[in-house]
């Protein structure tokens, strides 16, 4: 719990923010929208974009007011998907807030490839750059907010500057590596290995995602995702009790 | 580089493959590449190495391949056009998961980081010519992995035989069962498949 000095300052950290979320224009805050979120906590979680895109840029304040101009923010409920199968995928995808995951069909069973919190970018990518039907289904898990970069604007951003053509190069190479670490990862790591390595890197995710999801996304049969979860849990339990 | 005319429009065409690039460009990023030659059986990269070179392949075949225990897992199989490294390791300079290895004497047209960064540096152009070629190399792999999730053992036979009717000659068995993630004799198995397909 945040004590209320606490949300004072956080609050009090998002009004550069405000002052940013002034050049916005209307259409970026659909009117529905605006209604459900105060415009502070959006700044908030707009931050959490800027502090994403300064891994690859450092934008001025034309640039910024630029993207903003750009965006659509976008909201679902969970459960809610963003892009089905079959459909082309018109969107990159910011997570500002909730959590998105990526999953395709093997028979009746659900193959999951990616679950995107906060903070990172998700989108049925072969279907968004190749403008081919989706193989895949984006939805969200809990509510969610988004906010997404259609196609001929992230092709407008990047080409807009050489810095943004740096940028862009930079984030596809991410994109491109993560893949493989992805690929890399299944092969060189045992189900065991797997799952405590998304326990040490995400340990939020055991609370905030069904578990037969993370044990699709991890490879792992969901028995065998218990027994490990288990014996997790009762080696943390028996740590203390050897002082 | 010194390369004759032949060469250099195989390498236009190799390189339109993954993205449009006119001949003014693929001219100027050959001025950042050298030729490199190896035996077969080779190893270009090794585990634990730096990777220093983005390679091409001119002639010959090269396969990327990642040790775990004693076995080793197929990761990539490179004839005439296609481009292959430790990618991680290129791009981060990091020590290499993967070895690179060639399997027939194997001619490459390769970019050094240093050259690399060079041209990034001088080259008008260059960012989104390295966004193109890493989107295009990121689809592959993107349409590679959905494969070995979603088709079936024979599935992924048929397919790759179909499409690659030649590598049954060139590639040993066990590495090509490797790469399609099939176990050795189910792909002796499979193999009747091919056989009874041909007129």
């Amino acid at each position: 719990m945040q004590t209320p000095l606490e949300i004072i300052y956080s609050v009090l950290a998002g009004l550069p923010f405000v002052l940013f979320l002034a050049n916005f224009p209307l259409s970026f805050f659909s009117k529905k929208l605006a209604d459900k979120i105060p415009k502070v906590y959006l700044a908030i979680m707009l931050r959490g974009l800027k502090a994403y895109l300064s891994q690859y840029i450092d934008l001025s304040a034309a640039e910024e007011l630029m993207l903003s101009q750009l965006l659509e923010v976008r909201t679902y409920d969970k459960k809610a998907r963003l892009t089905d199968i079959g459909e082309t995928e018109l969107y990159l995808n910011f997570v500002l807030s909730g959590m998105l995951r990526k999953y395709f069909f093997r028979g009746k069973e659900e193959i999951i490839t990616h679950i995107t919190p906060e903070g990172s970018i998700l989108a049925s990518g072969t279907s968004f750059f190749t403008k081919q039907p989706s193989k895949f289904i984006v939805e969200a898990i809990e509510p969610t907010i988004v906010a997404s970069l259609n196609h001929d604007n992230l092709e407008k951003i990047l080409s807009s500057s050489p810095k943004w053509e740096r940028a862009g190069r930079l984030l596809v190479q991410d994109f491109f590596l993560d893949k493989e670490y992805w690929l890399l990862d299944s092969i060189r790591y045992t189900p065991r290995e797997r799952f405590l390595h998304l326990m040490r890197e995400r340990p939020d995710l055991l609370q905030r995602v069904p578990q037969k999801y993370l044990a699709s996304y991890l490879n792992i049969k969901p028995e065998t995702f218990s027994r490990l979860k288990h014996l997790m849990l009762s080696k943390k339990k028996s740590v203390p009790a050897k002082k | 580089m010194n390369i004759n005319n032949l060469s250099f429009q195989d390498i236009v065409e190799y390189l339109q493959r993954y993205f449009p690039v006119t001949e003014e460009q693929a001219e100027m990023m050959m001025g950042y590449c050298e030729m490199r030659h190896f035996d077969k059986k080779v190893v270009i990269v090794d585990e634990g190495e730096v990777d220093t070179y983005l390679n091409m392949v001119m002639k010959g075949l090269v396969r990327k391949f990642v040790r775990k225990g004693k076995n080793e897992i197929t990761l990539q199989l490179a004839t005439e056009g296609h481009i292959i490294d430790s990618d991680i390791s290129f791009l981060k300079q990091e020590p290499s998961l993967v070895v690179v290895e060639t399997i027939e004497p194997t001619t490459l047209v390769s970019l050094s980081r240093k050259k690399m960064d060079e041209a990034l540096e001088k080259m008008p152009g260059a960012d989104r010519m390295g966004r193109q070629l890493l989107l295009a190399m990121f689809l592959k792999k993107d349409e590679r992995h959905y494969k070995l999730l979603q088709h079936t053992t024979r599935e992924r036979f048929v397919e790759y035989v179909h499409n690659h009717p030649h590598m049954l000659q060139r590639v040993p068995q066990k590495y090509l069962a490797s790469y399609l993630n099939i176990k050795p004799e189910t792909f002796s198995r499979l193999k009747h498949l091919v056989r009874k397909s041909k007129p």
